[in-house]
């Protein structure tokens, strides 16, 4: 609860601080320390102390597995705001604004930890969608950002319609809108287990969320968005967002999938999506340009992988998720950090950083073996734990194989922008380099070798 | 077949999502005329274009210009914030409906939700959108 | 308190890393003083933890979870218990002395190479420790490849020298032969029993079959061979002198070569339970021990020699666990660390004094130039021999009481071997410092003795060499066996009984007074200077040629291998691999071309491929039941 509304106050607070605060480098600042305190808030919540105490009426719950979500997600953002929170003055003046709307997104992201409720889904959904629809156009002068922020919108909104209707057939089918269903007195059972309407709506649910979270083949928008923002909100929204997208989908997994689960295969549904996301993923990243462009197809490819675990719904795969939360948002955090300082986002920007910044080249190498799943870094328990998850089930294991063959895909395209790095001849330009973000860098990149080389420690969060 | 379950569905035994059957009869139904109806005129009416005729109809006054001229941002701004504003009296209807049974725990959430919007409504005169002049 | 045990390896990790990380930076004395001192203060910690763990039980240190998967768990523990506190005591103390002498013998070097050199030396301890330390044998194997990587570094350390990589490189694949052994070993135990903790694997031992044990026993006996240079992987170690000779001492004779003794002695419990195998270490350790025993007879190289010597000592060590000694086993390991360690320094000591000669042929009379290497050295070459009440002759007399309890024929094997130890070293002895000088002229201007810091630690391993037996002075001579009784919780010693035994240990006393007396004359006989032949035939070139083992592992295995592996990169890889992954590799840049197309930017083609594909999912979800039985039909 104390993330949820502090998030709301803290985002108020940012937005009155525009005009309140005349010194526009002591937003971040501000914002740094506000998503402190939620981390710190959310803390004291998972034991127990909670600032704000009232009936919910089960439209949310708090479990370990929300709350350990939730730490990671602010933990990650704070990270995110600290090494690149100064490029976000870069657009525009509305500085204040643009952090009043992250915290928006942390208020819908936290929301998607605790629903209980497909209200509550569609709140936190919508609370975190509609800030990135106004970040990804805030390069107010750039074309291709204001296009990118159109299209967002345009299909954005075409899921959210989607995502309703799929509500509004679930709540036909069972005659509530809580997670929890009582099936026992509903009639017109299909296949003896759940409401046709009701799998209807979960379909119709499937496809939005799967949007969302960028699942092929409903990712086409994608590239184009994360291409057009400007590359500080790409990495927002492709870590934390993405993130909390998985979230809500698991949860609806857990309860409402496996609940139906005998009436329809999920399973097979899912095999599809993983399938075709791995695919356009890794495949269409292998023949980009840009790095900035190559990111976005590998976070599809990545999100083929956190697919697992909505495949493999065990505690693995609950586990397994979070670890590749954190994993993979470090990273590519990092990533984006490095990228907005470069001058030029194609590979042959890179050539020869190693050269002129060597610890950039090195950190960056070391977020890229992470996405990659190279052993000692977080990317490999990450991924070992969504394959140990579907192994686990017992079912699908071809799955696992197609899996590995196209992480070894992945690899090369990763292993491009290292080669560029360390072993082409170039200028590689960076904007100006401060040593407090080299040592944000180097943070980042001991986070990632530490969970890398002991994941219990954030597994272990989970249980005591 | 199987996509026809869902009449059977509905249409076999009583309950909840049998009450959906007059909404969907009159979904089909209105879907269906209103294209049998446009579908008809197209193919019955009869058909004479003269130049004339495809002219935009100005009450007899010749035109001139485009009719997409460009309007000062400001307009849109306000309109968009008067709806916003408007949607938010819409919420006072239940409310004033269940203003007794709600006590003053639905009181004081009322005043938390009209607190919000308060401080929208300050952040927006604030930040100057209100200003016709700049 | 008991987490105490985690310092003693964090120490030479920390010498390491410092070393390592500022090598560029540290002057000699500084790097020397790092390296040292975080060894000694390894050492302190040790003698703590030995006057701690004094007749009290085992006790295990879990540090945290290294591996932790479902019901699967290794954590990273320290298992402390007189074994391995002996151990932490031999690779410290000794280590240190090592490292002291080093401070020394490596100063020619320049600070760089310096630090790097103490860095490695410093990572060996640590990897050793770890070996040691290990409560389970993942941690072990974690050690073990450590000092293997160590042992690889150090003895490519001169790394501009071909000759010197080449024997790093044999070093490290011998290694990981006998690794691939021990590897297997493991996951057969985490096969059948799901732990590879000690005291787990131990409890759970009488679920095994008697395959299993018997398999798993002779797996880690191959690990064993690799790192302690047994038949048929030993050849390695005498190549391995190309290291720089401290190095030699601390890895190639004191420690590592004894890992593969530790890990047996540690398993003693899994071995007792087999005859086969037992039967097939004692065998093997008595054939290495004989066959390196003849080589060493008829080496040049004094390193050579020494390497061969330690070769042959490693073998009785073996010969010892395999006939159910194992205290006795490890006792010979703590007196071979004195006396050899003692040996390999004093031969650095000469190796020094003469510029860099190793070649025995080449020395002689250095007893007048060198005093106190040679008094320490000679103290060191009877030791090894089993002069009456020197280290040696406990430990080794020990070694063939219980061989002769077990089996004559083995025994009088055994002692031929141990005769032919002492011929060899006597020969060493008298070539090196007694008889005229035979080197040239300018070598024996250069003659000098060492600096302190390499003399003191001779004297001292001296001192150790001749009274370290004490400990466990048969009661035969009025001792009493102190060694056996530290040890017993952990490993049951064999008990002599009957009264024979007093009487046999007075015949041993005897007979080894005399053989050695016979060798004595022989030897000075045989080898006196003016009796030097240069060149050998015959049988002594056979001997010399080390039996042509390495011609036959060339002829036998490396070349076939190296003609199959031709024969794999010119046809195999080039046209079928290459082809297949290179056509991997153009598809995916096909297809890769092909799926971007559908990225058309147009936001109204992008919604037509939703809901064709929302229309798609629901085709499929109505028809599940048949697309399930389609797909369960083909595959």
């Amino acid at each position: 609860m104390n993330a949820i509304i502090l998030s709301a106050i803290w985002a108020v607070i940012m937005m009155l601080g525009s005009f309140m605060v005349k010194r526009k480098g002591n937003f971040r600042h501000i914002a740094a320390f506000g998503l402190l305190v939620l981390f710190v808030a959310n803390i004291a919540d998972t034991y127990g102390y909670s600032l704000f105490n009232f009936n919910n009426h089960g439209f949310l719950q708090f479990t370990r597995f929300g709350y350990l979500f939730n730490s990671i997600a602010i933990f990650s953002s704070l990270i995110y705001v600290l090494i690149t929170g100064k490029e976000i003055s870069r657009y525009g003046n509305h500085t204040a604004e643009y952090f009043a709307l992250i915290f928006f997104v942390m208020c819908g992201v936290s929301m998607l930890a605790f629903y209980n409720n497909l209200l509550t889904l569609f709140l936190g959904i919508e609370i975190m969608t509609i800030p990135l629809y106004i970040l990804t156009g805030s390069d107010k002068r750039n074309m291709k950002s204001n296009e990118a922020a159109l299209k967002y919108f345009l299909m954005g909104s075409f899921s959210t319609g989607i995502m309703l209707m799929g509500i509004v057939f679930s709540y036909g089918g069972t005659g509530t809108f809580s997670l929890d269903v009582s099936r026992a007195g509903i009639p017109n059972l299909y296949n003896h287990v759940a409401s046709f309407l009701e799998i209807v709506g979960l379909l119709l649910l499937l496809v939005s969320l799967a949007f969302k979270v960028s699942a092929a083949p409903f990712h086409f928008w994608t590239p184009d968005v994360y291409d057009g923002a400007p590359s500080v909100f790409t990495s927002f929204m492709a870590t934390i967002v993405k993130a909390a997208g998985f979230i809500a989908f698991i949860k609806l997994c857990l309860v409402r999938m496996t609940a139906t689960s005998a009436a329809i295969d999920w399973k097979m549904i899912f095999a599809i999506i993983i399938i075709a996301t791995l695919l356009v993923g890794n495949i269409t990243a292998v023949f980009q340009q840009s790095v900035k462009r190559m990111l976005a197809y590998s976070s599809i490819a990545q999100a083929g992988f956190m697919l697992f675990s909505l495949f493999s719904v065990n505690d693995f795969a609950k586990e397994g998720i979070l670890l590749y939360s954190a994993a993979y948002s470090l990273a590519t955090i990092g990533i984006f950090a490095v990228l907005v300082k470069m001058k030029d986002y194609t590979f042959e920007g890179y050539n020869g950083l190693a050269k002129k910044q060597p610890l950039l080249a090195a950190t960056n190498t070391v977020f890229l073996l992470s996405l990659a799943g190279i052993p000692l870094t977080a990317g490999f328990f990450a991924k070992y734990y969504m394959l140990a998850a579907v192994v686990k089930t017992g079912s699908y294991l071809w799955l696992v194989i197609v899996a590995v063959l196209f992480a070894a895909v992945s690899v090369y395209y990763y292993f491009r922008v290292i080669q560029a790095m360390y072993f082409k001849d170039g200028n590689a330009e960076t904007e100006a380099i401060t040593p407090s973000f080299k040592a944000g860098l180097l943070l980042v990149a001991a986070l990632i070798i530490l969970i890398g080389v002991y994941p219990g420690i954030i597994l272990n969060w989970l249980y005591f | 077949m199987n996509i026809l379950n869902i009449l059977i569905d509905t249409v076999s035994s009583p309950g909840s999502t049998s009450d959906y059957l007059p909404i969907a009869i009159q979904l089909i139904f209105a879907a269906g005329f209103v294209a049998t109806m446009i579908a008809l005129s197209h193919w019955i009416g009869p058909k004479r274009n003269t130049s004339d005729k495809l002219e935009n109809f100005t009450s007899g006054i010749e035109t001139h210009g485009d009719a997409r001229q460009p309007m000062a941002i400001k307009y849109f701004l306000v309109a968009i914030l008067f709806v916003l504003f408007d949607v938010e009296v819409i919420f006072f209807y239940p409310y004033a409906v269940n203003f007794k049974e709600l006590g003053w725990s639905g009181f004081f959430e009322i005043i938390l939700f009209v607190a919000f919007f308060l401080i929208g409504f300050i952040y927006i005169i604030k930040s100057g959108a209100l200003k016709w002049e700049d | 308190m008991n987490s105490i045990v985690s310092l003693v390896p964090l120490f030479p990790l920390l010498g390491f890393l410092i070393n390592g990380l500022f090598r560029k930076s540290l002057s000699k004395t500084a790097a020397g003083i790092i390296g040292s001192g975080a060894v000694l203060l390894s050492f302190i910690i040790s003698v703590y933890l030995f006057s701690d763990i004094k007749g009290n039980e085992g006790y295990i240190v879990n540090l945290f979870d290294f591996i932790n998967v479902a019901s699967f768990k290794i954590s990273f523990a320290f298992q402390v218990d007189q074994l391995s506190v002996l151990f932490l005591l031999i690779i410290t103390g000794i280590g240190f002395l090592i490292h002291v002498y080093s401070t020394a013998y490596m100063k020619e070097e320049v600070p760089a190479d310096f630090a790097r050199y103490f860095a490695y030396l410093n990572l060996f301890v640590f990897s050793m420790l770890l070996l040691v330390l290990g409560a389970n044998y993942v941690i072990m194997f974690i050690g073990w490849e450590g000092v293997g990587l160590c042992s690889y570094l150090l003895i490519g350390y001169w790394f501009s020298n071909t000759d010197y990589n080449y024997a790093a490189k044999k070093a490290f694949i011998m290694n990981r032969i006998g690794d691939l052994g021990f590897l297997l070993a493991i996951f057969w135990i985490l096969g059948k029993l799901g732990t590879a903790t000690y005291s787990e694997v131990f409890d759970l031992r009488n679920t095994l079959s008697e395959t299993d044990i018997t398999a798993i026993t002779l797996l880690l006996f191959v690990g064993a061979c690799g790192k302690s240079a047994q038949i048929p992987l030993y050849t390695w170690l005498p190549d391995a002198m190309a290291g720089p000779t401290p190095v030699s001492a601390l890895i190639h004779a004191a420690t590592m070569v004894t890992a593969g003794v530790y890990m047996i002695a540690r398993s003693n419990v899994l071995y007792a339970m087999s005859e086969v195998s037992s039967d097939v270490v004692a065998v093997v350790g008595l054939a290495t021990a004989i066959l390196a025993g003849t080589i060493a007879l008829y080496q040049n190289d004094i390193k050579k020699v020494l390497a061969y010597s330690t070769v042959s000592q490693l073998g009785f060590m073996f010969l010892a666990l395999g006939v159910g000694a194992y205290t006795t086993g490890v006792f010979h390991v703590m007196t071979h660390a004195f006396f050899k360690a003692l040996m390999f320094l004093g031969a650095g000591s000469v190796i020094h004094a003469m510029g860099g000669e190793q070649d025995i042929t080449k020395m002689g009379g250095l007893y007048k130039k060198l005093p106190k290497t040679t008094w320490t050295f000679v103290i060191g070459v009877l030791a090894i021999s089993g002069f009456p009440f020197t280290s040696g002759f406990i430990s080794k007399d020990e070694i063939l009481i219980s061989v002769f309890e077990k089996s004559q024929v083995l025994y009088w094997f055994a002692v031929f071997a141990a005769v032919l130890t002492a011929a060899y070293m006597f020969r060493l002895m008298w070539l090196v410092f007694f008889g005229g000088f035979r080197g040239t002229h300018e070598q024996e201007h250069h003659l000098h003795e060492s600096p302190a810091a390499m003399t003191i630690p001779l004297i001292i391993l001296a001192i150790l060499a001749l009274v370290g037996g004490f400990v466990q002075l048969p009661e035969a001579f009025g001792g009493k066996e102190y060694f056996n009784e530290f040890l017993s919780p952990v490993v049951p010693a064999m008990s002599h009984e009957g009264s024979s035994v007093a009487t046999t240990e007075y015949y041993m006393l005897t007979g080894t007074v005399i053989g050695l007396a016979v060798i004595y004359f022989l030897t000075r006989k045989k080898f006196a200077v003016s009796m030097f032949e240069g060149v050998y035939t015959g049988v002594k070139k056979f001997l010399a040629d080390k039996w042509y083992i390495d011609e036959l592992y060339d002829a036998f295995i490396v070349n076939p291998l190296n003609a199959f592996a031709g024969f794999l990169k010119s046809v195999v890889e080039r046209s079928g691999i290459d082809g297949l992954v290179n056509g991997v590799g153009r598809f995916v840049n096909y297809s890769s071309r092909q799926v971007r197309l559908l990225q058309s930017g147009q936001v109204g083609s992008y919604i037509l491929f939703m809901v064709l594909s929302i229309t798609v999912f629901f085709l499929v979800f109505w028809n599940q039941d048949n697309i399930a039985h389609f797909l369960t039909n083909i595959f």
